[in-house]
């Protein structure tokens, strides 16, 4: 759907031009209007003069010329003619005909007469003529015209005057529509800024640091945010409420059967079947997990805490076993997944390093360029073939079945890590010599992580 | 050894105390967070299993509340949930290590052995004195590579000084572990069971500190 930005830009300017040309338009026309008007009151104001003039010097004809004496009908082609005719067929024209002539009198002509005439070099011009009758009884043909190209002239400069306005004007709107719709975005803006900022957080947005137009909407995202977290709280609690409801029976099941096995009875088609069950609930369980998580969500875990809980959990676990955990995490480093997920996946990655180390296992925690959270766990154990590595991640996969387990581990991280737009690498540790699991997930508010293939086929390089 | 299961599925915890009793261990059950609770800060357990499902107090809240107590009690957590958060949650809590169900009934007793072993500070699991050595993890006991058939209590009481060895024992301490909370304690027929295994196993193995109580000393 098209953005708000958008419309409402579209919108404004949209009907900025709509503005701009209907008054460019109106304004033009009147423009034009007023000038026909004051051209041809111009001409009507010549004619009367003319007409005066005809009158004062009946008697001398020829001083006509001086009468009128306007300058600009001395020169030649100036756009403005006189054309007097007696009614002999004496005539008398301005020199600004030079050598060509105004349309003959019309002998039956009693009115005023205004048309448009072919004047001197087929230029279109104005005419107003009329018959005067002198009190001595004398008739003369008083005609004067007006060249059009003036009033043409005149109307191109007032056009390119109008157009320069109204695009000075247009672009000073669009600026301001621009400022318009930025402000009037601000509060979105703001708000969506901080729902991503704030998602984490139980205490919600404040309805009342945002306009009254915005506000009903805040107040209707805090319920979808909580209503969202509730959710995830309920899908998972029931997820785990189900776990306990199912596997606990399955363990006394499993424990009559072992009982039933030592007192020399056959069930090992009923443990098998249990074994399936079991690893079937797992894997399952995992899914549900994977599938109800919302990686769109802006949350994030802070490192100090999760992977802090995490080494004191394995150095504990590492202890019973007579092994050694080491941790190097780098301080105030922060990751966009959430915590109880990035306790799984590296729950999972842990619990296997433990399992197959010799004596040794770590985890480190960098922040590389990209910028992106690398954390490696490596073990000192025997690692797996180079040609089995893309089987590891891959769900019910046990490459080695001496030591009890589902398989399921690498593929449960591999899930989460993927779901959160994240990419596990499994390599040959170059310090320990086992198996070493590269982890890469997004920082908040970072750049979505490169997936090509050359960013997922290679082991990262730790940041020294 | 005495320990104590605080789970609320009574099959399961009958099931997990017929196994612990027949490896020669006191075990006393807790249906609830509650009563778990209390059996934990009023009596010497050498381990306890906890369940974190369970209901009154959850297992997490019955961790913190010991350890805040000051009871330090190797505690093996047991849960149903697939989530990693729930194991840290008990690990950091101070569980010393964690179970999932569903689990083998063996791979629980190994690992009651193995902390009841490293709580005590050993790190062999067979115990050696004189002519006498004492596999913890079969309740095999052998005297000069012949095995010798023992009573559970026999074993118990065994079991307990080997563990405790180059400390000196009081009868009370030795009643109160291997005797579980509703069992007869009478101190005096521990008198009677340190004395059936010296018949048994020598007259030298287990000294007895007049007034005080009884020591193996520097057991292997």
């Amino acid at each position: 759907m098209t953005s708000l930005r958008t419309r409402a830009l579209a919108g404004g300017v949209l009907w900025g031009l709509i503005t701009i040309v209907l008054g460019l338009v109106g304004l033009a026309s009147y423009l034009n209007s007023q000038s026909d008007a004051r051209f041809d009151a111009l001409l009507q104001t010549r004619h009367t003069q003319a007409l005066v003039a005809v009158a004062n010097n009946a008697t001398f004809p020829d001083s006509l010329g001086r009468a009128i004496g306007d300058p600009i009908y001395q020169r030649p082609f100036s756009g403005q003619y006189w054309q007097i005719q007696s009614a002999d067929g004496q005539l008398f024209v301005s020199p600004s005909l030079v050598d060509t002539l105004l349309p003959q009198a019309d002998p039956a002509q009693t009115d005023l007469v205004r048309r448009d005439v072919a004047g001197p070099a087929d230029d279109l011009v104005l005419s107003i003529s009329q018959w005067l009758t002198l009190d001595d009884g004398s008739r003369w043909h008083v005609q004067v015209a007006s060249s059009y190209d003036a009033l043409d002239q005149e109307t191109a400069l007032l056009r390119r005057s109008l157009f320069s306005a109204f695009g000075i004007v247009s672009i000073i709107g669009l600026i301001g529509a621009l400022a318009l719709v930025r402000a009037v975005l601000r509060p979105l803006d703001a708000l969506r800024a901080e729902v991503a900022a704030r998602w984490e957080h139980e205490d919600g947005l404040d309805p009342q640091d945002y306009p009254i137009e915005v506000a009903p909407l805040v107040t209707d995202i805090n319920s979808l945010l909580e209503r969202n977290r509730e959710t995830l709280r309920s899908s998972r609690r029931q997820a785990a409420d189900l776990a306990h409801a199912i596997k606990t029976p399955s363990a006394i099941m499993r424990n009559e059967l072992s009982r039933l096995e030592s007192e020399g009875l056959a069930v090992g088609d009923a443990v098998e079947a249990l074994d399936r069950l079991d690893a079937q609930l797992k894997r399952s369980f995992a899914r549900m997990r994977a599938d109800g998580t919302d990686a769109s969500i802006s949350t994030f875990t802070d490192l100090d805490d999760a992977l802090g809980r995490m080494q004191r959990a394995f150095t504990a676990l590492a202890r019973n076993s007579d092994k050694v955990f080491a941790a190097d995490v780098t301080p105030d480093l922060r990751v966009r997944m959430d915590k109880s997920d990035l306790e799984e996946v590296i729950g999972n990655l842990l619990d296997n390093a433990l399992k197959w180390s010799r004596g040794r296992f770590e985890m480190s925690a960098t922040l590389t360029d990209e910028p992106a959270i690398l954390m490696c766990i490596e073990d000192d154990g025997d690692g797996i073939p180079d040609g089995d590595l893309g089987l590891a991640t891959l769900g019910g996969q046990r490459l080695d079945s001496s030591k009890p387990g589902t398989g399921l581990g690498l593929a449960i991280a591999s899930d989460l890590i993927h779901a959160y737009g994240g990419t596990i690498h499994l390599a040959r540790s170059k310090k320990l010599g086992g198996l070493a699991a590269y982890v890469r997930l997004p920082v908040p508010g970072g750049p979505k992580l490169d997936m090509s293939e050359s960013s997922l086929g290679a082991a990262p390089e730790k940041p020294a | 050894m005495r320990i104590l299961i605080a789970e609320d599925e009574p099959a399961l915890a009958t099931q997990i105390k017929n196994v612990l009793m027949s490896d020669g261990l006191a075990v006393d059950v807790a249906p609830d967070g509650g009563e778990a609770l209390f059996l934990a800060e009023t009596e010497p357990y050498d381990m306890m299993i906890l369940d974190i499902g369970l209901p009154v107090k959850d297992g997490i809240t019955v961790l913190k509340n010991m350890r805040a107590g000051g009871v330090e009690t190797p505690v093996l957590i047991l849960t149903a949930r697939n989530d990693w958060t729930d194991r840290v949650d008990g690990l950091d809590a101070g569980a010393d290590d964690y179970v999932t169900k569903p689990f083998h009934m063996a791979e629980l007793s190994a690992r009651v052995r193995a902390m009841i072993r490293r709580n005590a500070g050993k790190a062999n699991p067979v115990f050696e004195k004189n002519d006498v050595s004492f596999d913890s993890r079969t309740n095999q006991v052998m005297l000069r590579s012949i095995p010798i058939n023992l009573t559970a209590q026999e074993v118990a009481v065994l079991s307990y000084l080997f563990h405790n060895s180059g400390r000196l024992v009081s009868r009370t301490e030795l009643s109160q572990h291997i005797y579980q909370y509703d069992g007869d304690r009478d101190s005096n027929t521990i008198a009677v069971f340190v004395n059936r295994l010296r018949k048994k196993l020598g007259g030298d193995l287990i000294e007895t500190v007049r007034g005080r109580g009884y020591v193996i000393k520097a057991a292997a």
